[in-house]
């Protein structure tokens, strides 16, 4: 058991000699990346001149059915006998030619693509008292991506059936016999069985997560705004422009209220995973206690809020903590206090607020994994150190913690990011409220970085800075699980716990 | 879990065994067991106050629920217990004309049902092809969605509304567009069952594989059986997440009122102005929802506990 | 002579012909959206304006609820799946003009709205000299509600928040609104407002708030949000210790059932003597740009029929929605509510509301909830001054968004 080992040689500080490490190794860490990179674009380059070369010298060796399917995808695999594989590869490339080439001129990827570089230019007008739209720049955009997509999956299929074409030459030429259709379709149920399994997983993610994302980032160097909003106007490309106005630090721009919000964003993920780690973690040596009775009970009044859905919970809990809600009401009824504590309207007191809800939603879910956790750490490991005369404090120190820490490290990673985006706890409790004049672009105190976002996408349909908000989310997390992958050592091996 | 017998207590207190080889004197020894005590009995506070503190809301949210809209105040009041207690909010979700409820419910049960047995396919797929088949390609996925996953989910909202309403599947499509929506990426979210399909030992696949069994058979005949537990939890979680969406069912329902799902539907009266006095109705809405909800939960809590679990040590 | 007969009776024919033409009615679906509370209302007010126009009786309406808060958001988003017809509050005008999502009001209908409508209402549904709307109620304004077993003076706003106090109950005032703020600033004789182009372009910023009488407007609203009994709301759905309230005709009814036989309202109060001011609002229909003129002409005709004298009144009766329709000012039923006369009384004091930018709104949420979290409770008169040129300046920056 690899993490056993680790962990006997481990001492609590080993989490942070890491982080000096990784900082002392960063400077070689830069340079190695960079040789990656370079390497990385040195093999690309090569890549694409040695597929370049195989082309040339295929098309020159090959017979005529090799050479026609140059231009005819799929026709040496008709011409040896391999239909199904033929189909598909022709199947594909009529479907291209279609779209791109379609006699109705507004539906083809050619005219998509055309317009790509100017988002269209047609304006809406007016014929009387009837609109006539213009180009819709939304749709060209999103076409021209889908074409773009379209043409690189063209490209790559061409590629894959000349390569097919010259291992069959081979084949042939050895003597050996080609796969018939049979054989192609059985091999779908056993050696080719992944992509049976992949294919609908993977166009669902293509469709509707891949494209989705490229497209906005290239919103994010557009001027797509409530402004530019199609159909009735057009929108274009302008640069680094709303980077520019996000995180810039003059008046017009965001940049003060960005670090803000940015810098809450971090605080509230550091106490929203941390402090609901340590607390989920005592709650469950309370709950597992030898000598502690019912403990399914307790459980189980704990993991509610994990059952109940959060609109309902939180909407609710929200109203509690209102100036005039239940809880201040009964304080000042009981005489604890005479004015209403402001739980949404003080800065301070909301972000507290927040967090100390949020341990009531999150303090369950690591109650949950601590107990599994704890039932798996060897009881002679306690044994042993009960005979050294270690209390129950050193117990947990030297033996509970550091198990506990290593085994969920890669947990507390993805908490982590997963709580940077946490949007429900901050959107149904406070909204971002509180607001202030200090604060620029409806930003307000409690805002995270993402409801920010949809604050942005929803409300002001800002769309531009939506999506520079959305890569700056990509980058900071990015960023984050690259220095913990450094310093995490149970994280990088998959292979290990298998 | 389900096995009482296989929990080791995990004691953090010194008990009698350390005692008895340090060769404690008998009265030391009665001191302990009353120290012990004591920490139990601070643990049984601590616990009970815990309780208090998770479930008051929830039965502060019954409470206001059964309020008279009618006889009281459908509002927000500043007292907890109603005067008089009636079912008039129940009855008016569930059966006046102009209560949409039921409608928001049977569209959020018809989203949950089709997500949970789709979702569940889609993530099965995934997570065995990644845990037990070797290809080319494969850590090229994992790291793809790895990347995938780091970009804000909201971001993509637009751009997913206008692909659903190409597709003629927002407003009064909206049940069947959010279905496509939800279950078209799941297939990403399949870290915890490839935690564990990686735990089922290969060595049944390939005695299984030299009887002459295909891939597709040892993952229907030999897979799948052992599988129930991970099958179970992938279900409920399907099966739940759609109740609580309230963001993306909004944008992608709106307008069209029929077509909303719970969520959006009650969401909606406690946040817009139009809706005065309709408080205790959203709290009744509210219970409504939650109870089965929180049935299913409990029957099934063995499940979610081995999946959680299984998915924070695995990561 | 029969020449001219001919002549005569071929011109005629034309004519009427041309006539039949524009009036050859529309067959298709027109969507509508208002708010939840008069669905019903306007289904049945559809069904009488098909009998009195038998060229529309084949068109479908739908009628489906949306906010008045919420349409103009997703109009903007979607506009070709949003509704050909619908409601909001003039807050959101500048916004659907820019966005290319509101169709200008057919010039025949804009004269005779012109002449039927209150001044304010007709000034609020243009942008520039053009007409984009059609002002449907002339109420969304504020007053004062309060409960006359506590408030014995609800003319001086001391005396609301000490009996309040008293009571143990609460004054309700939404100050982190760019909405009610202005009861404030206005009574202290300040201005915000914007000078707007006809495409919808904010082109001016007029405002003296960041002045003195500004900083003695702030002031005021510091300290009358200091009392124990002032709570920041507006709506008594979610207010749980009403004594008074500042809210509008919307609320009435709720108000009634709370109240019961002490419901009372009357204009805003004045503080240390300077009577609070306030916005006059409207709220109107606005048509989505059409791609048919057929159907175009249909959305005109309903749009004009459901804003009409008559169908205000009507909506009055069923709702308590104030007109904005001359007319149906003058009906005995609309002068004779408390509500609308407490509305009446204010009118005197409150500016029509123009046009707003989003950033102004909130600007002014900002600066509200900067005096909740009682950020300028100790600030003197400079700091105060500094507040408002960045709130001034924040409104500038609107301008542009």
């Amino acid at each position: 058991m690899t993490d056993l080992d680790y962990f006997k040689l481990s001492k609590p500080q080993k989490m942070l000699r890491g982080l000096g490490s990784f900082f002392t190794r960063l400077p070689k860490g830069i340079a190695n990346g960079l040789k990656k990179m370079a390497g990385g674009f040195v093999s690309l380059f090569k890549g694409i001149g040695n597929n370049l070369v195989d082309l040339v010298t295929t098309f020159r060796d090959g017979d005529w059915k090799t050479r026609l399917s140059y231009l005819i995808m799929g026709f040496g695999s008709f011409a040896r006998g391999q239909w199904g594989r033929g189909l598909l590869f022709f199947l594909f490339q009529t479907v291209f030619n279609v779209y791109m080439f379609m006699p109705n001129a507004e539906f083809s990827g050619c005219y998509y693509l055309g317009k790509l570089s100017t988002l269209g230019t047609i304006e809406t007008y007016k014929e009387g008292r009837k609109t006539i739209y213009g180009d819709n720049s939304f749709f060209i955009l999103l076409y021209g991506v889908l074409t773009i997509f379209f043409i690189l999956a063209l490209i790559y299929t061409w590629r894959v059936n000349i390569k097919q074409n010259k291992i069959s030459e081979e084949l042939l030429k050895n003597g050996h016999k080609l796969k018939t259709t049979k054989d192609d379709l059985d091999s779908l149920r056993d050696s080719q069985f992944h992509k049976t399994m992949l294919a609908l997983p993977t166009l669902g993610v293509t469709i509707f997560t891949i494209l989705p994302i490229f497209f906005m980032i290239l919103v994010a160097f557009t001027n797509f705004d409530a402004t530019h909003q199609p159909p009735g106007k057009l929108f274009t490309w302008v640069g680094w422009d709303n980077f520019n106005q996000l995180l810039a630090m003059d008046s017009a721009s965001y940049g003060d209220t960005f670090r803000h919000v940015l810098l809450w964003t971090l605080i509230w993920a550091f106490f929203a995973t941390f402090l609901n780690y340590f607390l989920g973690m005592f709650v469950a040596i309370m709950i597992n206690k030898k000598g502690i009775k019912l403990k399914k009970m307790w459980r189980t009044i704990l993991v509610m809020t994990i059952a109940i859905p959060q609109f309902v919970s939180l909407l609710y809990v929200s109203k509690m903590f209102a100036a005039d809600g239940l809880i201040n009401t009964f304080f000042m009824k009981w005489g604890w206090i005479t004015e209403p504590l402001p739980f949404w309207t003080d800065p301070v007191w909301a972000r507290i607020t927040i967090i100390v809800i949020n341990i009531w939603i999150g303090i369950p879910y690591l109650m949950l994994i601590a107990t599994g956790i704890l039932m798996n750490i060897p009881a002679d490991l306690y044994e042993s150190a009960r005979i050294d005369g270690a209390n129950a404090f050193q117990m947990y120190r030297k033996i509970t913690l550091p198990y506990m820490l290593f085994v969920t490290g890669p947990y507390l990673l993805t908490s982590f990011t997963g709580n940077i985006n946490n949007f429900n706890v901050i959107f149904l409790l406070s909204g971002g409220k509180p607001l202030s004049l200090d604060l620029a672009g409806g930003a307000g105190h409690t805002d995270l970085l993402i409801t920010w976002l949809y604050k942005m996408t929803v409300n002001d349909t800002n769309y531009k800075l939506a999506a520079v908000i959305g890569i700056l989310v990509f980058v900071v997390t990015a960023v984050i699980n690259l220095i913990v992958y450094n310093m995490i050592p149970s994280v990088k091996n998959e292979e290990d716990f298998q | 879990m389900s096995d009482k017998n296989k929990i080791p207590e995990v004691d953090i207190v010194v008990d009698e065994a350390a005692g008895v080889i340090r060769e404690v004197k008998p009265e030391n020894l009665r001191s302990k067991k009353g120290h012990e005590r004591r920490i139990n009995t601070t643990i049984y506070v601590a616990l009970i106050l815990i309780s208090i503190v998770w479930l008051a809301p929830f039965v502060f949210l019954v409470f206001q629920s059964f309020r008279s809209y009618l006889t009281e105040s459908g509002a927000m009041v500043n007292y907890l217990l109603p005067k008089q207690w009636s079912l008039d909010n129940y009855v008016w979700l569930l059966t006046d004309p102009s209560s949409d409820f039921l409608r928001w419910y049977s569209n959020t049960i018809i989203i949950a049902l089709f997500c949970s047995v789709l979702q569940t396919f889609m993530v099965l797929s995934v997570s065995y092809t990644l845990s037990r088949l070797r290809f080319k390609g494969r850590k090229l996925i994992m790291n793809v969605v790895l990347v995938l996953g780091m970009f804000p989910g909201f971001l993509t909202m637009i751009i997913l509304y206008f692909l659903l309403r190409q597709l003629g599947l927002t407003q009064t499509g909206a049940v069947p567009g959010l279905i496509l929506i939800y279950v078209a990426s799941s297939g990403m979210g399949y870290y915890i069952s490839k935690g564990f399909f990686d735990t089922i030992p290969k060595s049944l696949d390939e005695s299984a594989r030299i009887d002459g069994a295909t891939r597709a058979q040892v993952f229907r005949m030999i897979i799948m059986p052992l599988a129930k537990p991970i099958v179970i939890y992938t279900v409920l979680m399907a099966f739940m997440a759609p109740w609580g969406d309230y963001v993306f069912a909004s944008y992608v329902a709106f307008g069209s009122k029929p077509n909303y799902n719970v969520a959006v539907g009650l969401y909606q009266w406690i946040n817009v102005n139009d809706y005065q006095g309709y408080f205790t109705r959203f709290c009744a809405g509210g219970v409504l929802v939650a109870v089965p909800i929180t049935l299913l939960f409990l029957a099934l809590q063995k499940y979610y506990v081995e999946g959680v679990t299984g998915g924070a040590v695995k990561g | 002579m029969k020449k001219i007969l001919a002549i005569v009776l071929t011109v005629a024919m034309v004519l009427s012909l041309a006539s039949f033409a524009s009036a050859e009615g529309f067959s298709g679906e027109i969507k509508v959206w208002v708010a939840e509370n008069v669905v019903d209302f306007t289904n049945e007010q559809v069904e009488a304006f098909k009998v009195a126009n038998p060229e529309y009786a084949d068109m479908t309406v739908k009628v489906e609820p949306v906010g008045e808060g919420d349409a103009a958001n997703k109009v903007i988003t979607d506009v070709e799946s949003a509704a050909d017809i619908y409601g909001f509050a003039q807050d959101q005008l500048g916004r659907l003009v820019k966005a290319g999502a509101i169709e200008e009001v057919e010039p025949e209908n804009a004269k005779v709205v012109e002449a039927e409508n209150d001044a304010g209402s007709v000034g609020a549904v243009k942008m520039g000299d053009v007409m984009y709307a059609y002002p449907m109620t002339s109420d969304n304004g504020y007053f004062l509600y309060y409960d006359k077993s506590v408030v014995t003076d609800p003319t001086d706003l001391d005396k609301v928040l000490a009996d309040c106090e008293a009571a143990g109950k609460s004054f309700y005032f939404q100050i982190n609104s760019g909405w009610y703020q202005v009861a404030f600033f206005f009574a202290y004789g300040c201005e915000l407002t914007y000078d707007t182009d006809s495409d919808g372009n904010y082109v001016k910023l007029n405002t003296n708030y960041n002045s003195d009488k500004g900083v003695t407007a702030l002031k005021a609203m510091i300290e009358a949000a200091k009392s124990p009994a002032f709570q920041n709301g507006s709506s008594l759905s979610t207010a749980t210790n009403v004594a008074a309230i500042v809210d509008g005709v919307w609320d009435a009814g709720a108000a009634k059932d709370l109240f019961g036989d002490n419901y009372a309202a009357t204009k805003l109060p004045a503080y240390k003597g300077v009577q609070l001011s306030g916005f006059g609002g409207f709220k109107m229909l606005g048509i989505k740009p059409q791609t048919d003129e057929a159907k175009l002409a249909a959305c005109d005709a309903l749009a004009a029929y459901l804003t009409s004298g008559d169908v205000q009144l009507a909506r009055y009766k069923a709702v308590f929605w104030g007109p904005s329709n001359l007319a149906a000012q003058q009906d005995p039923a609309v002068q004779e509510d408390v509500a609308l006369a407490a509305l009446g009384a204010q009118l005197a004091y409150t500016i029509p509301q123009g046009q707003y930018p989003n950033g102004y709104w909130t600007a002014a949420e900002g600066l509200g909830d900067d005096i909740l979290a009682d950020k300028l409770d100790d600030a003197d008169d400079a700091a105060l001054l500094e507040v408002l040129n960045t709130f001034v300046a924040n409104c500038e920056a609107a301008m542009a968004q």
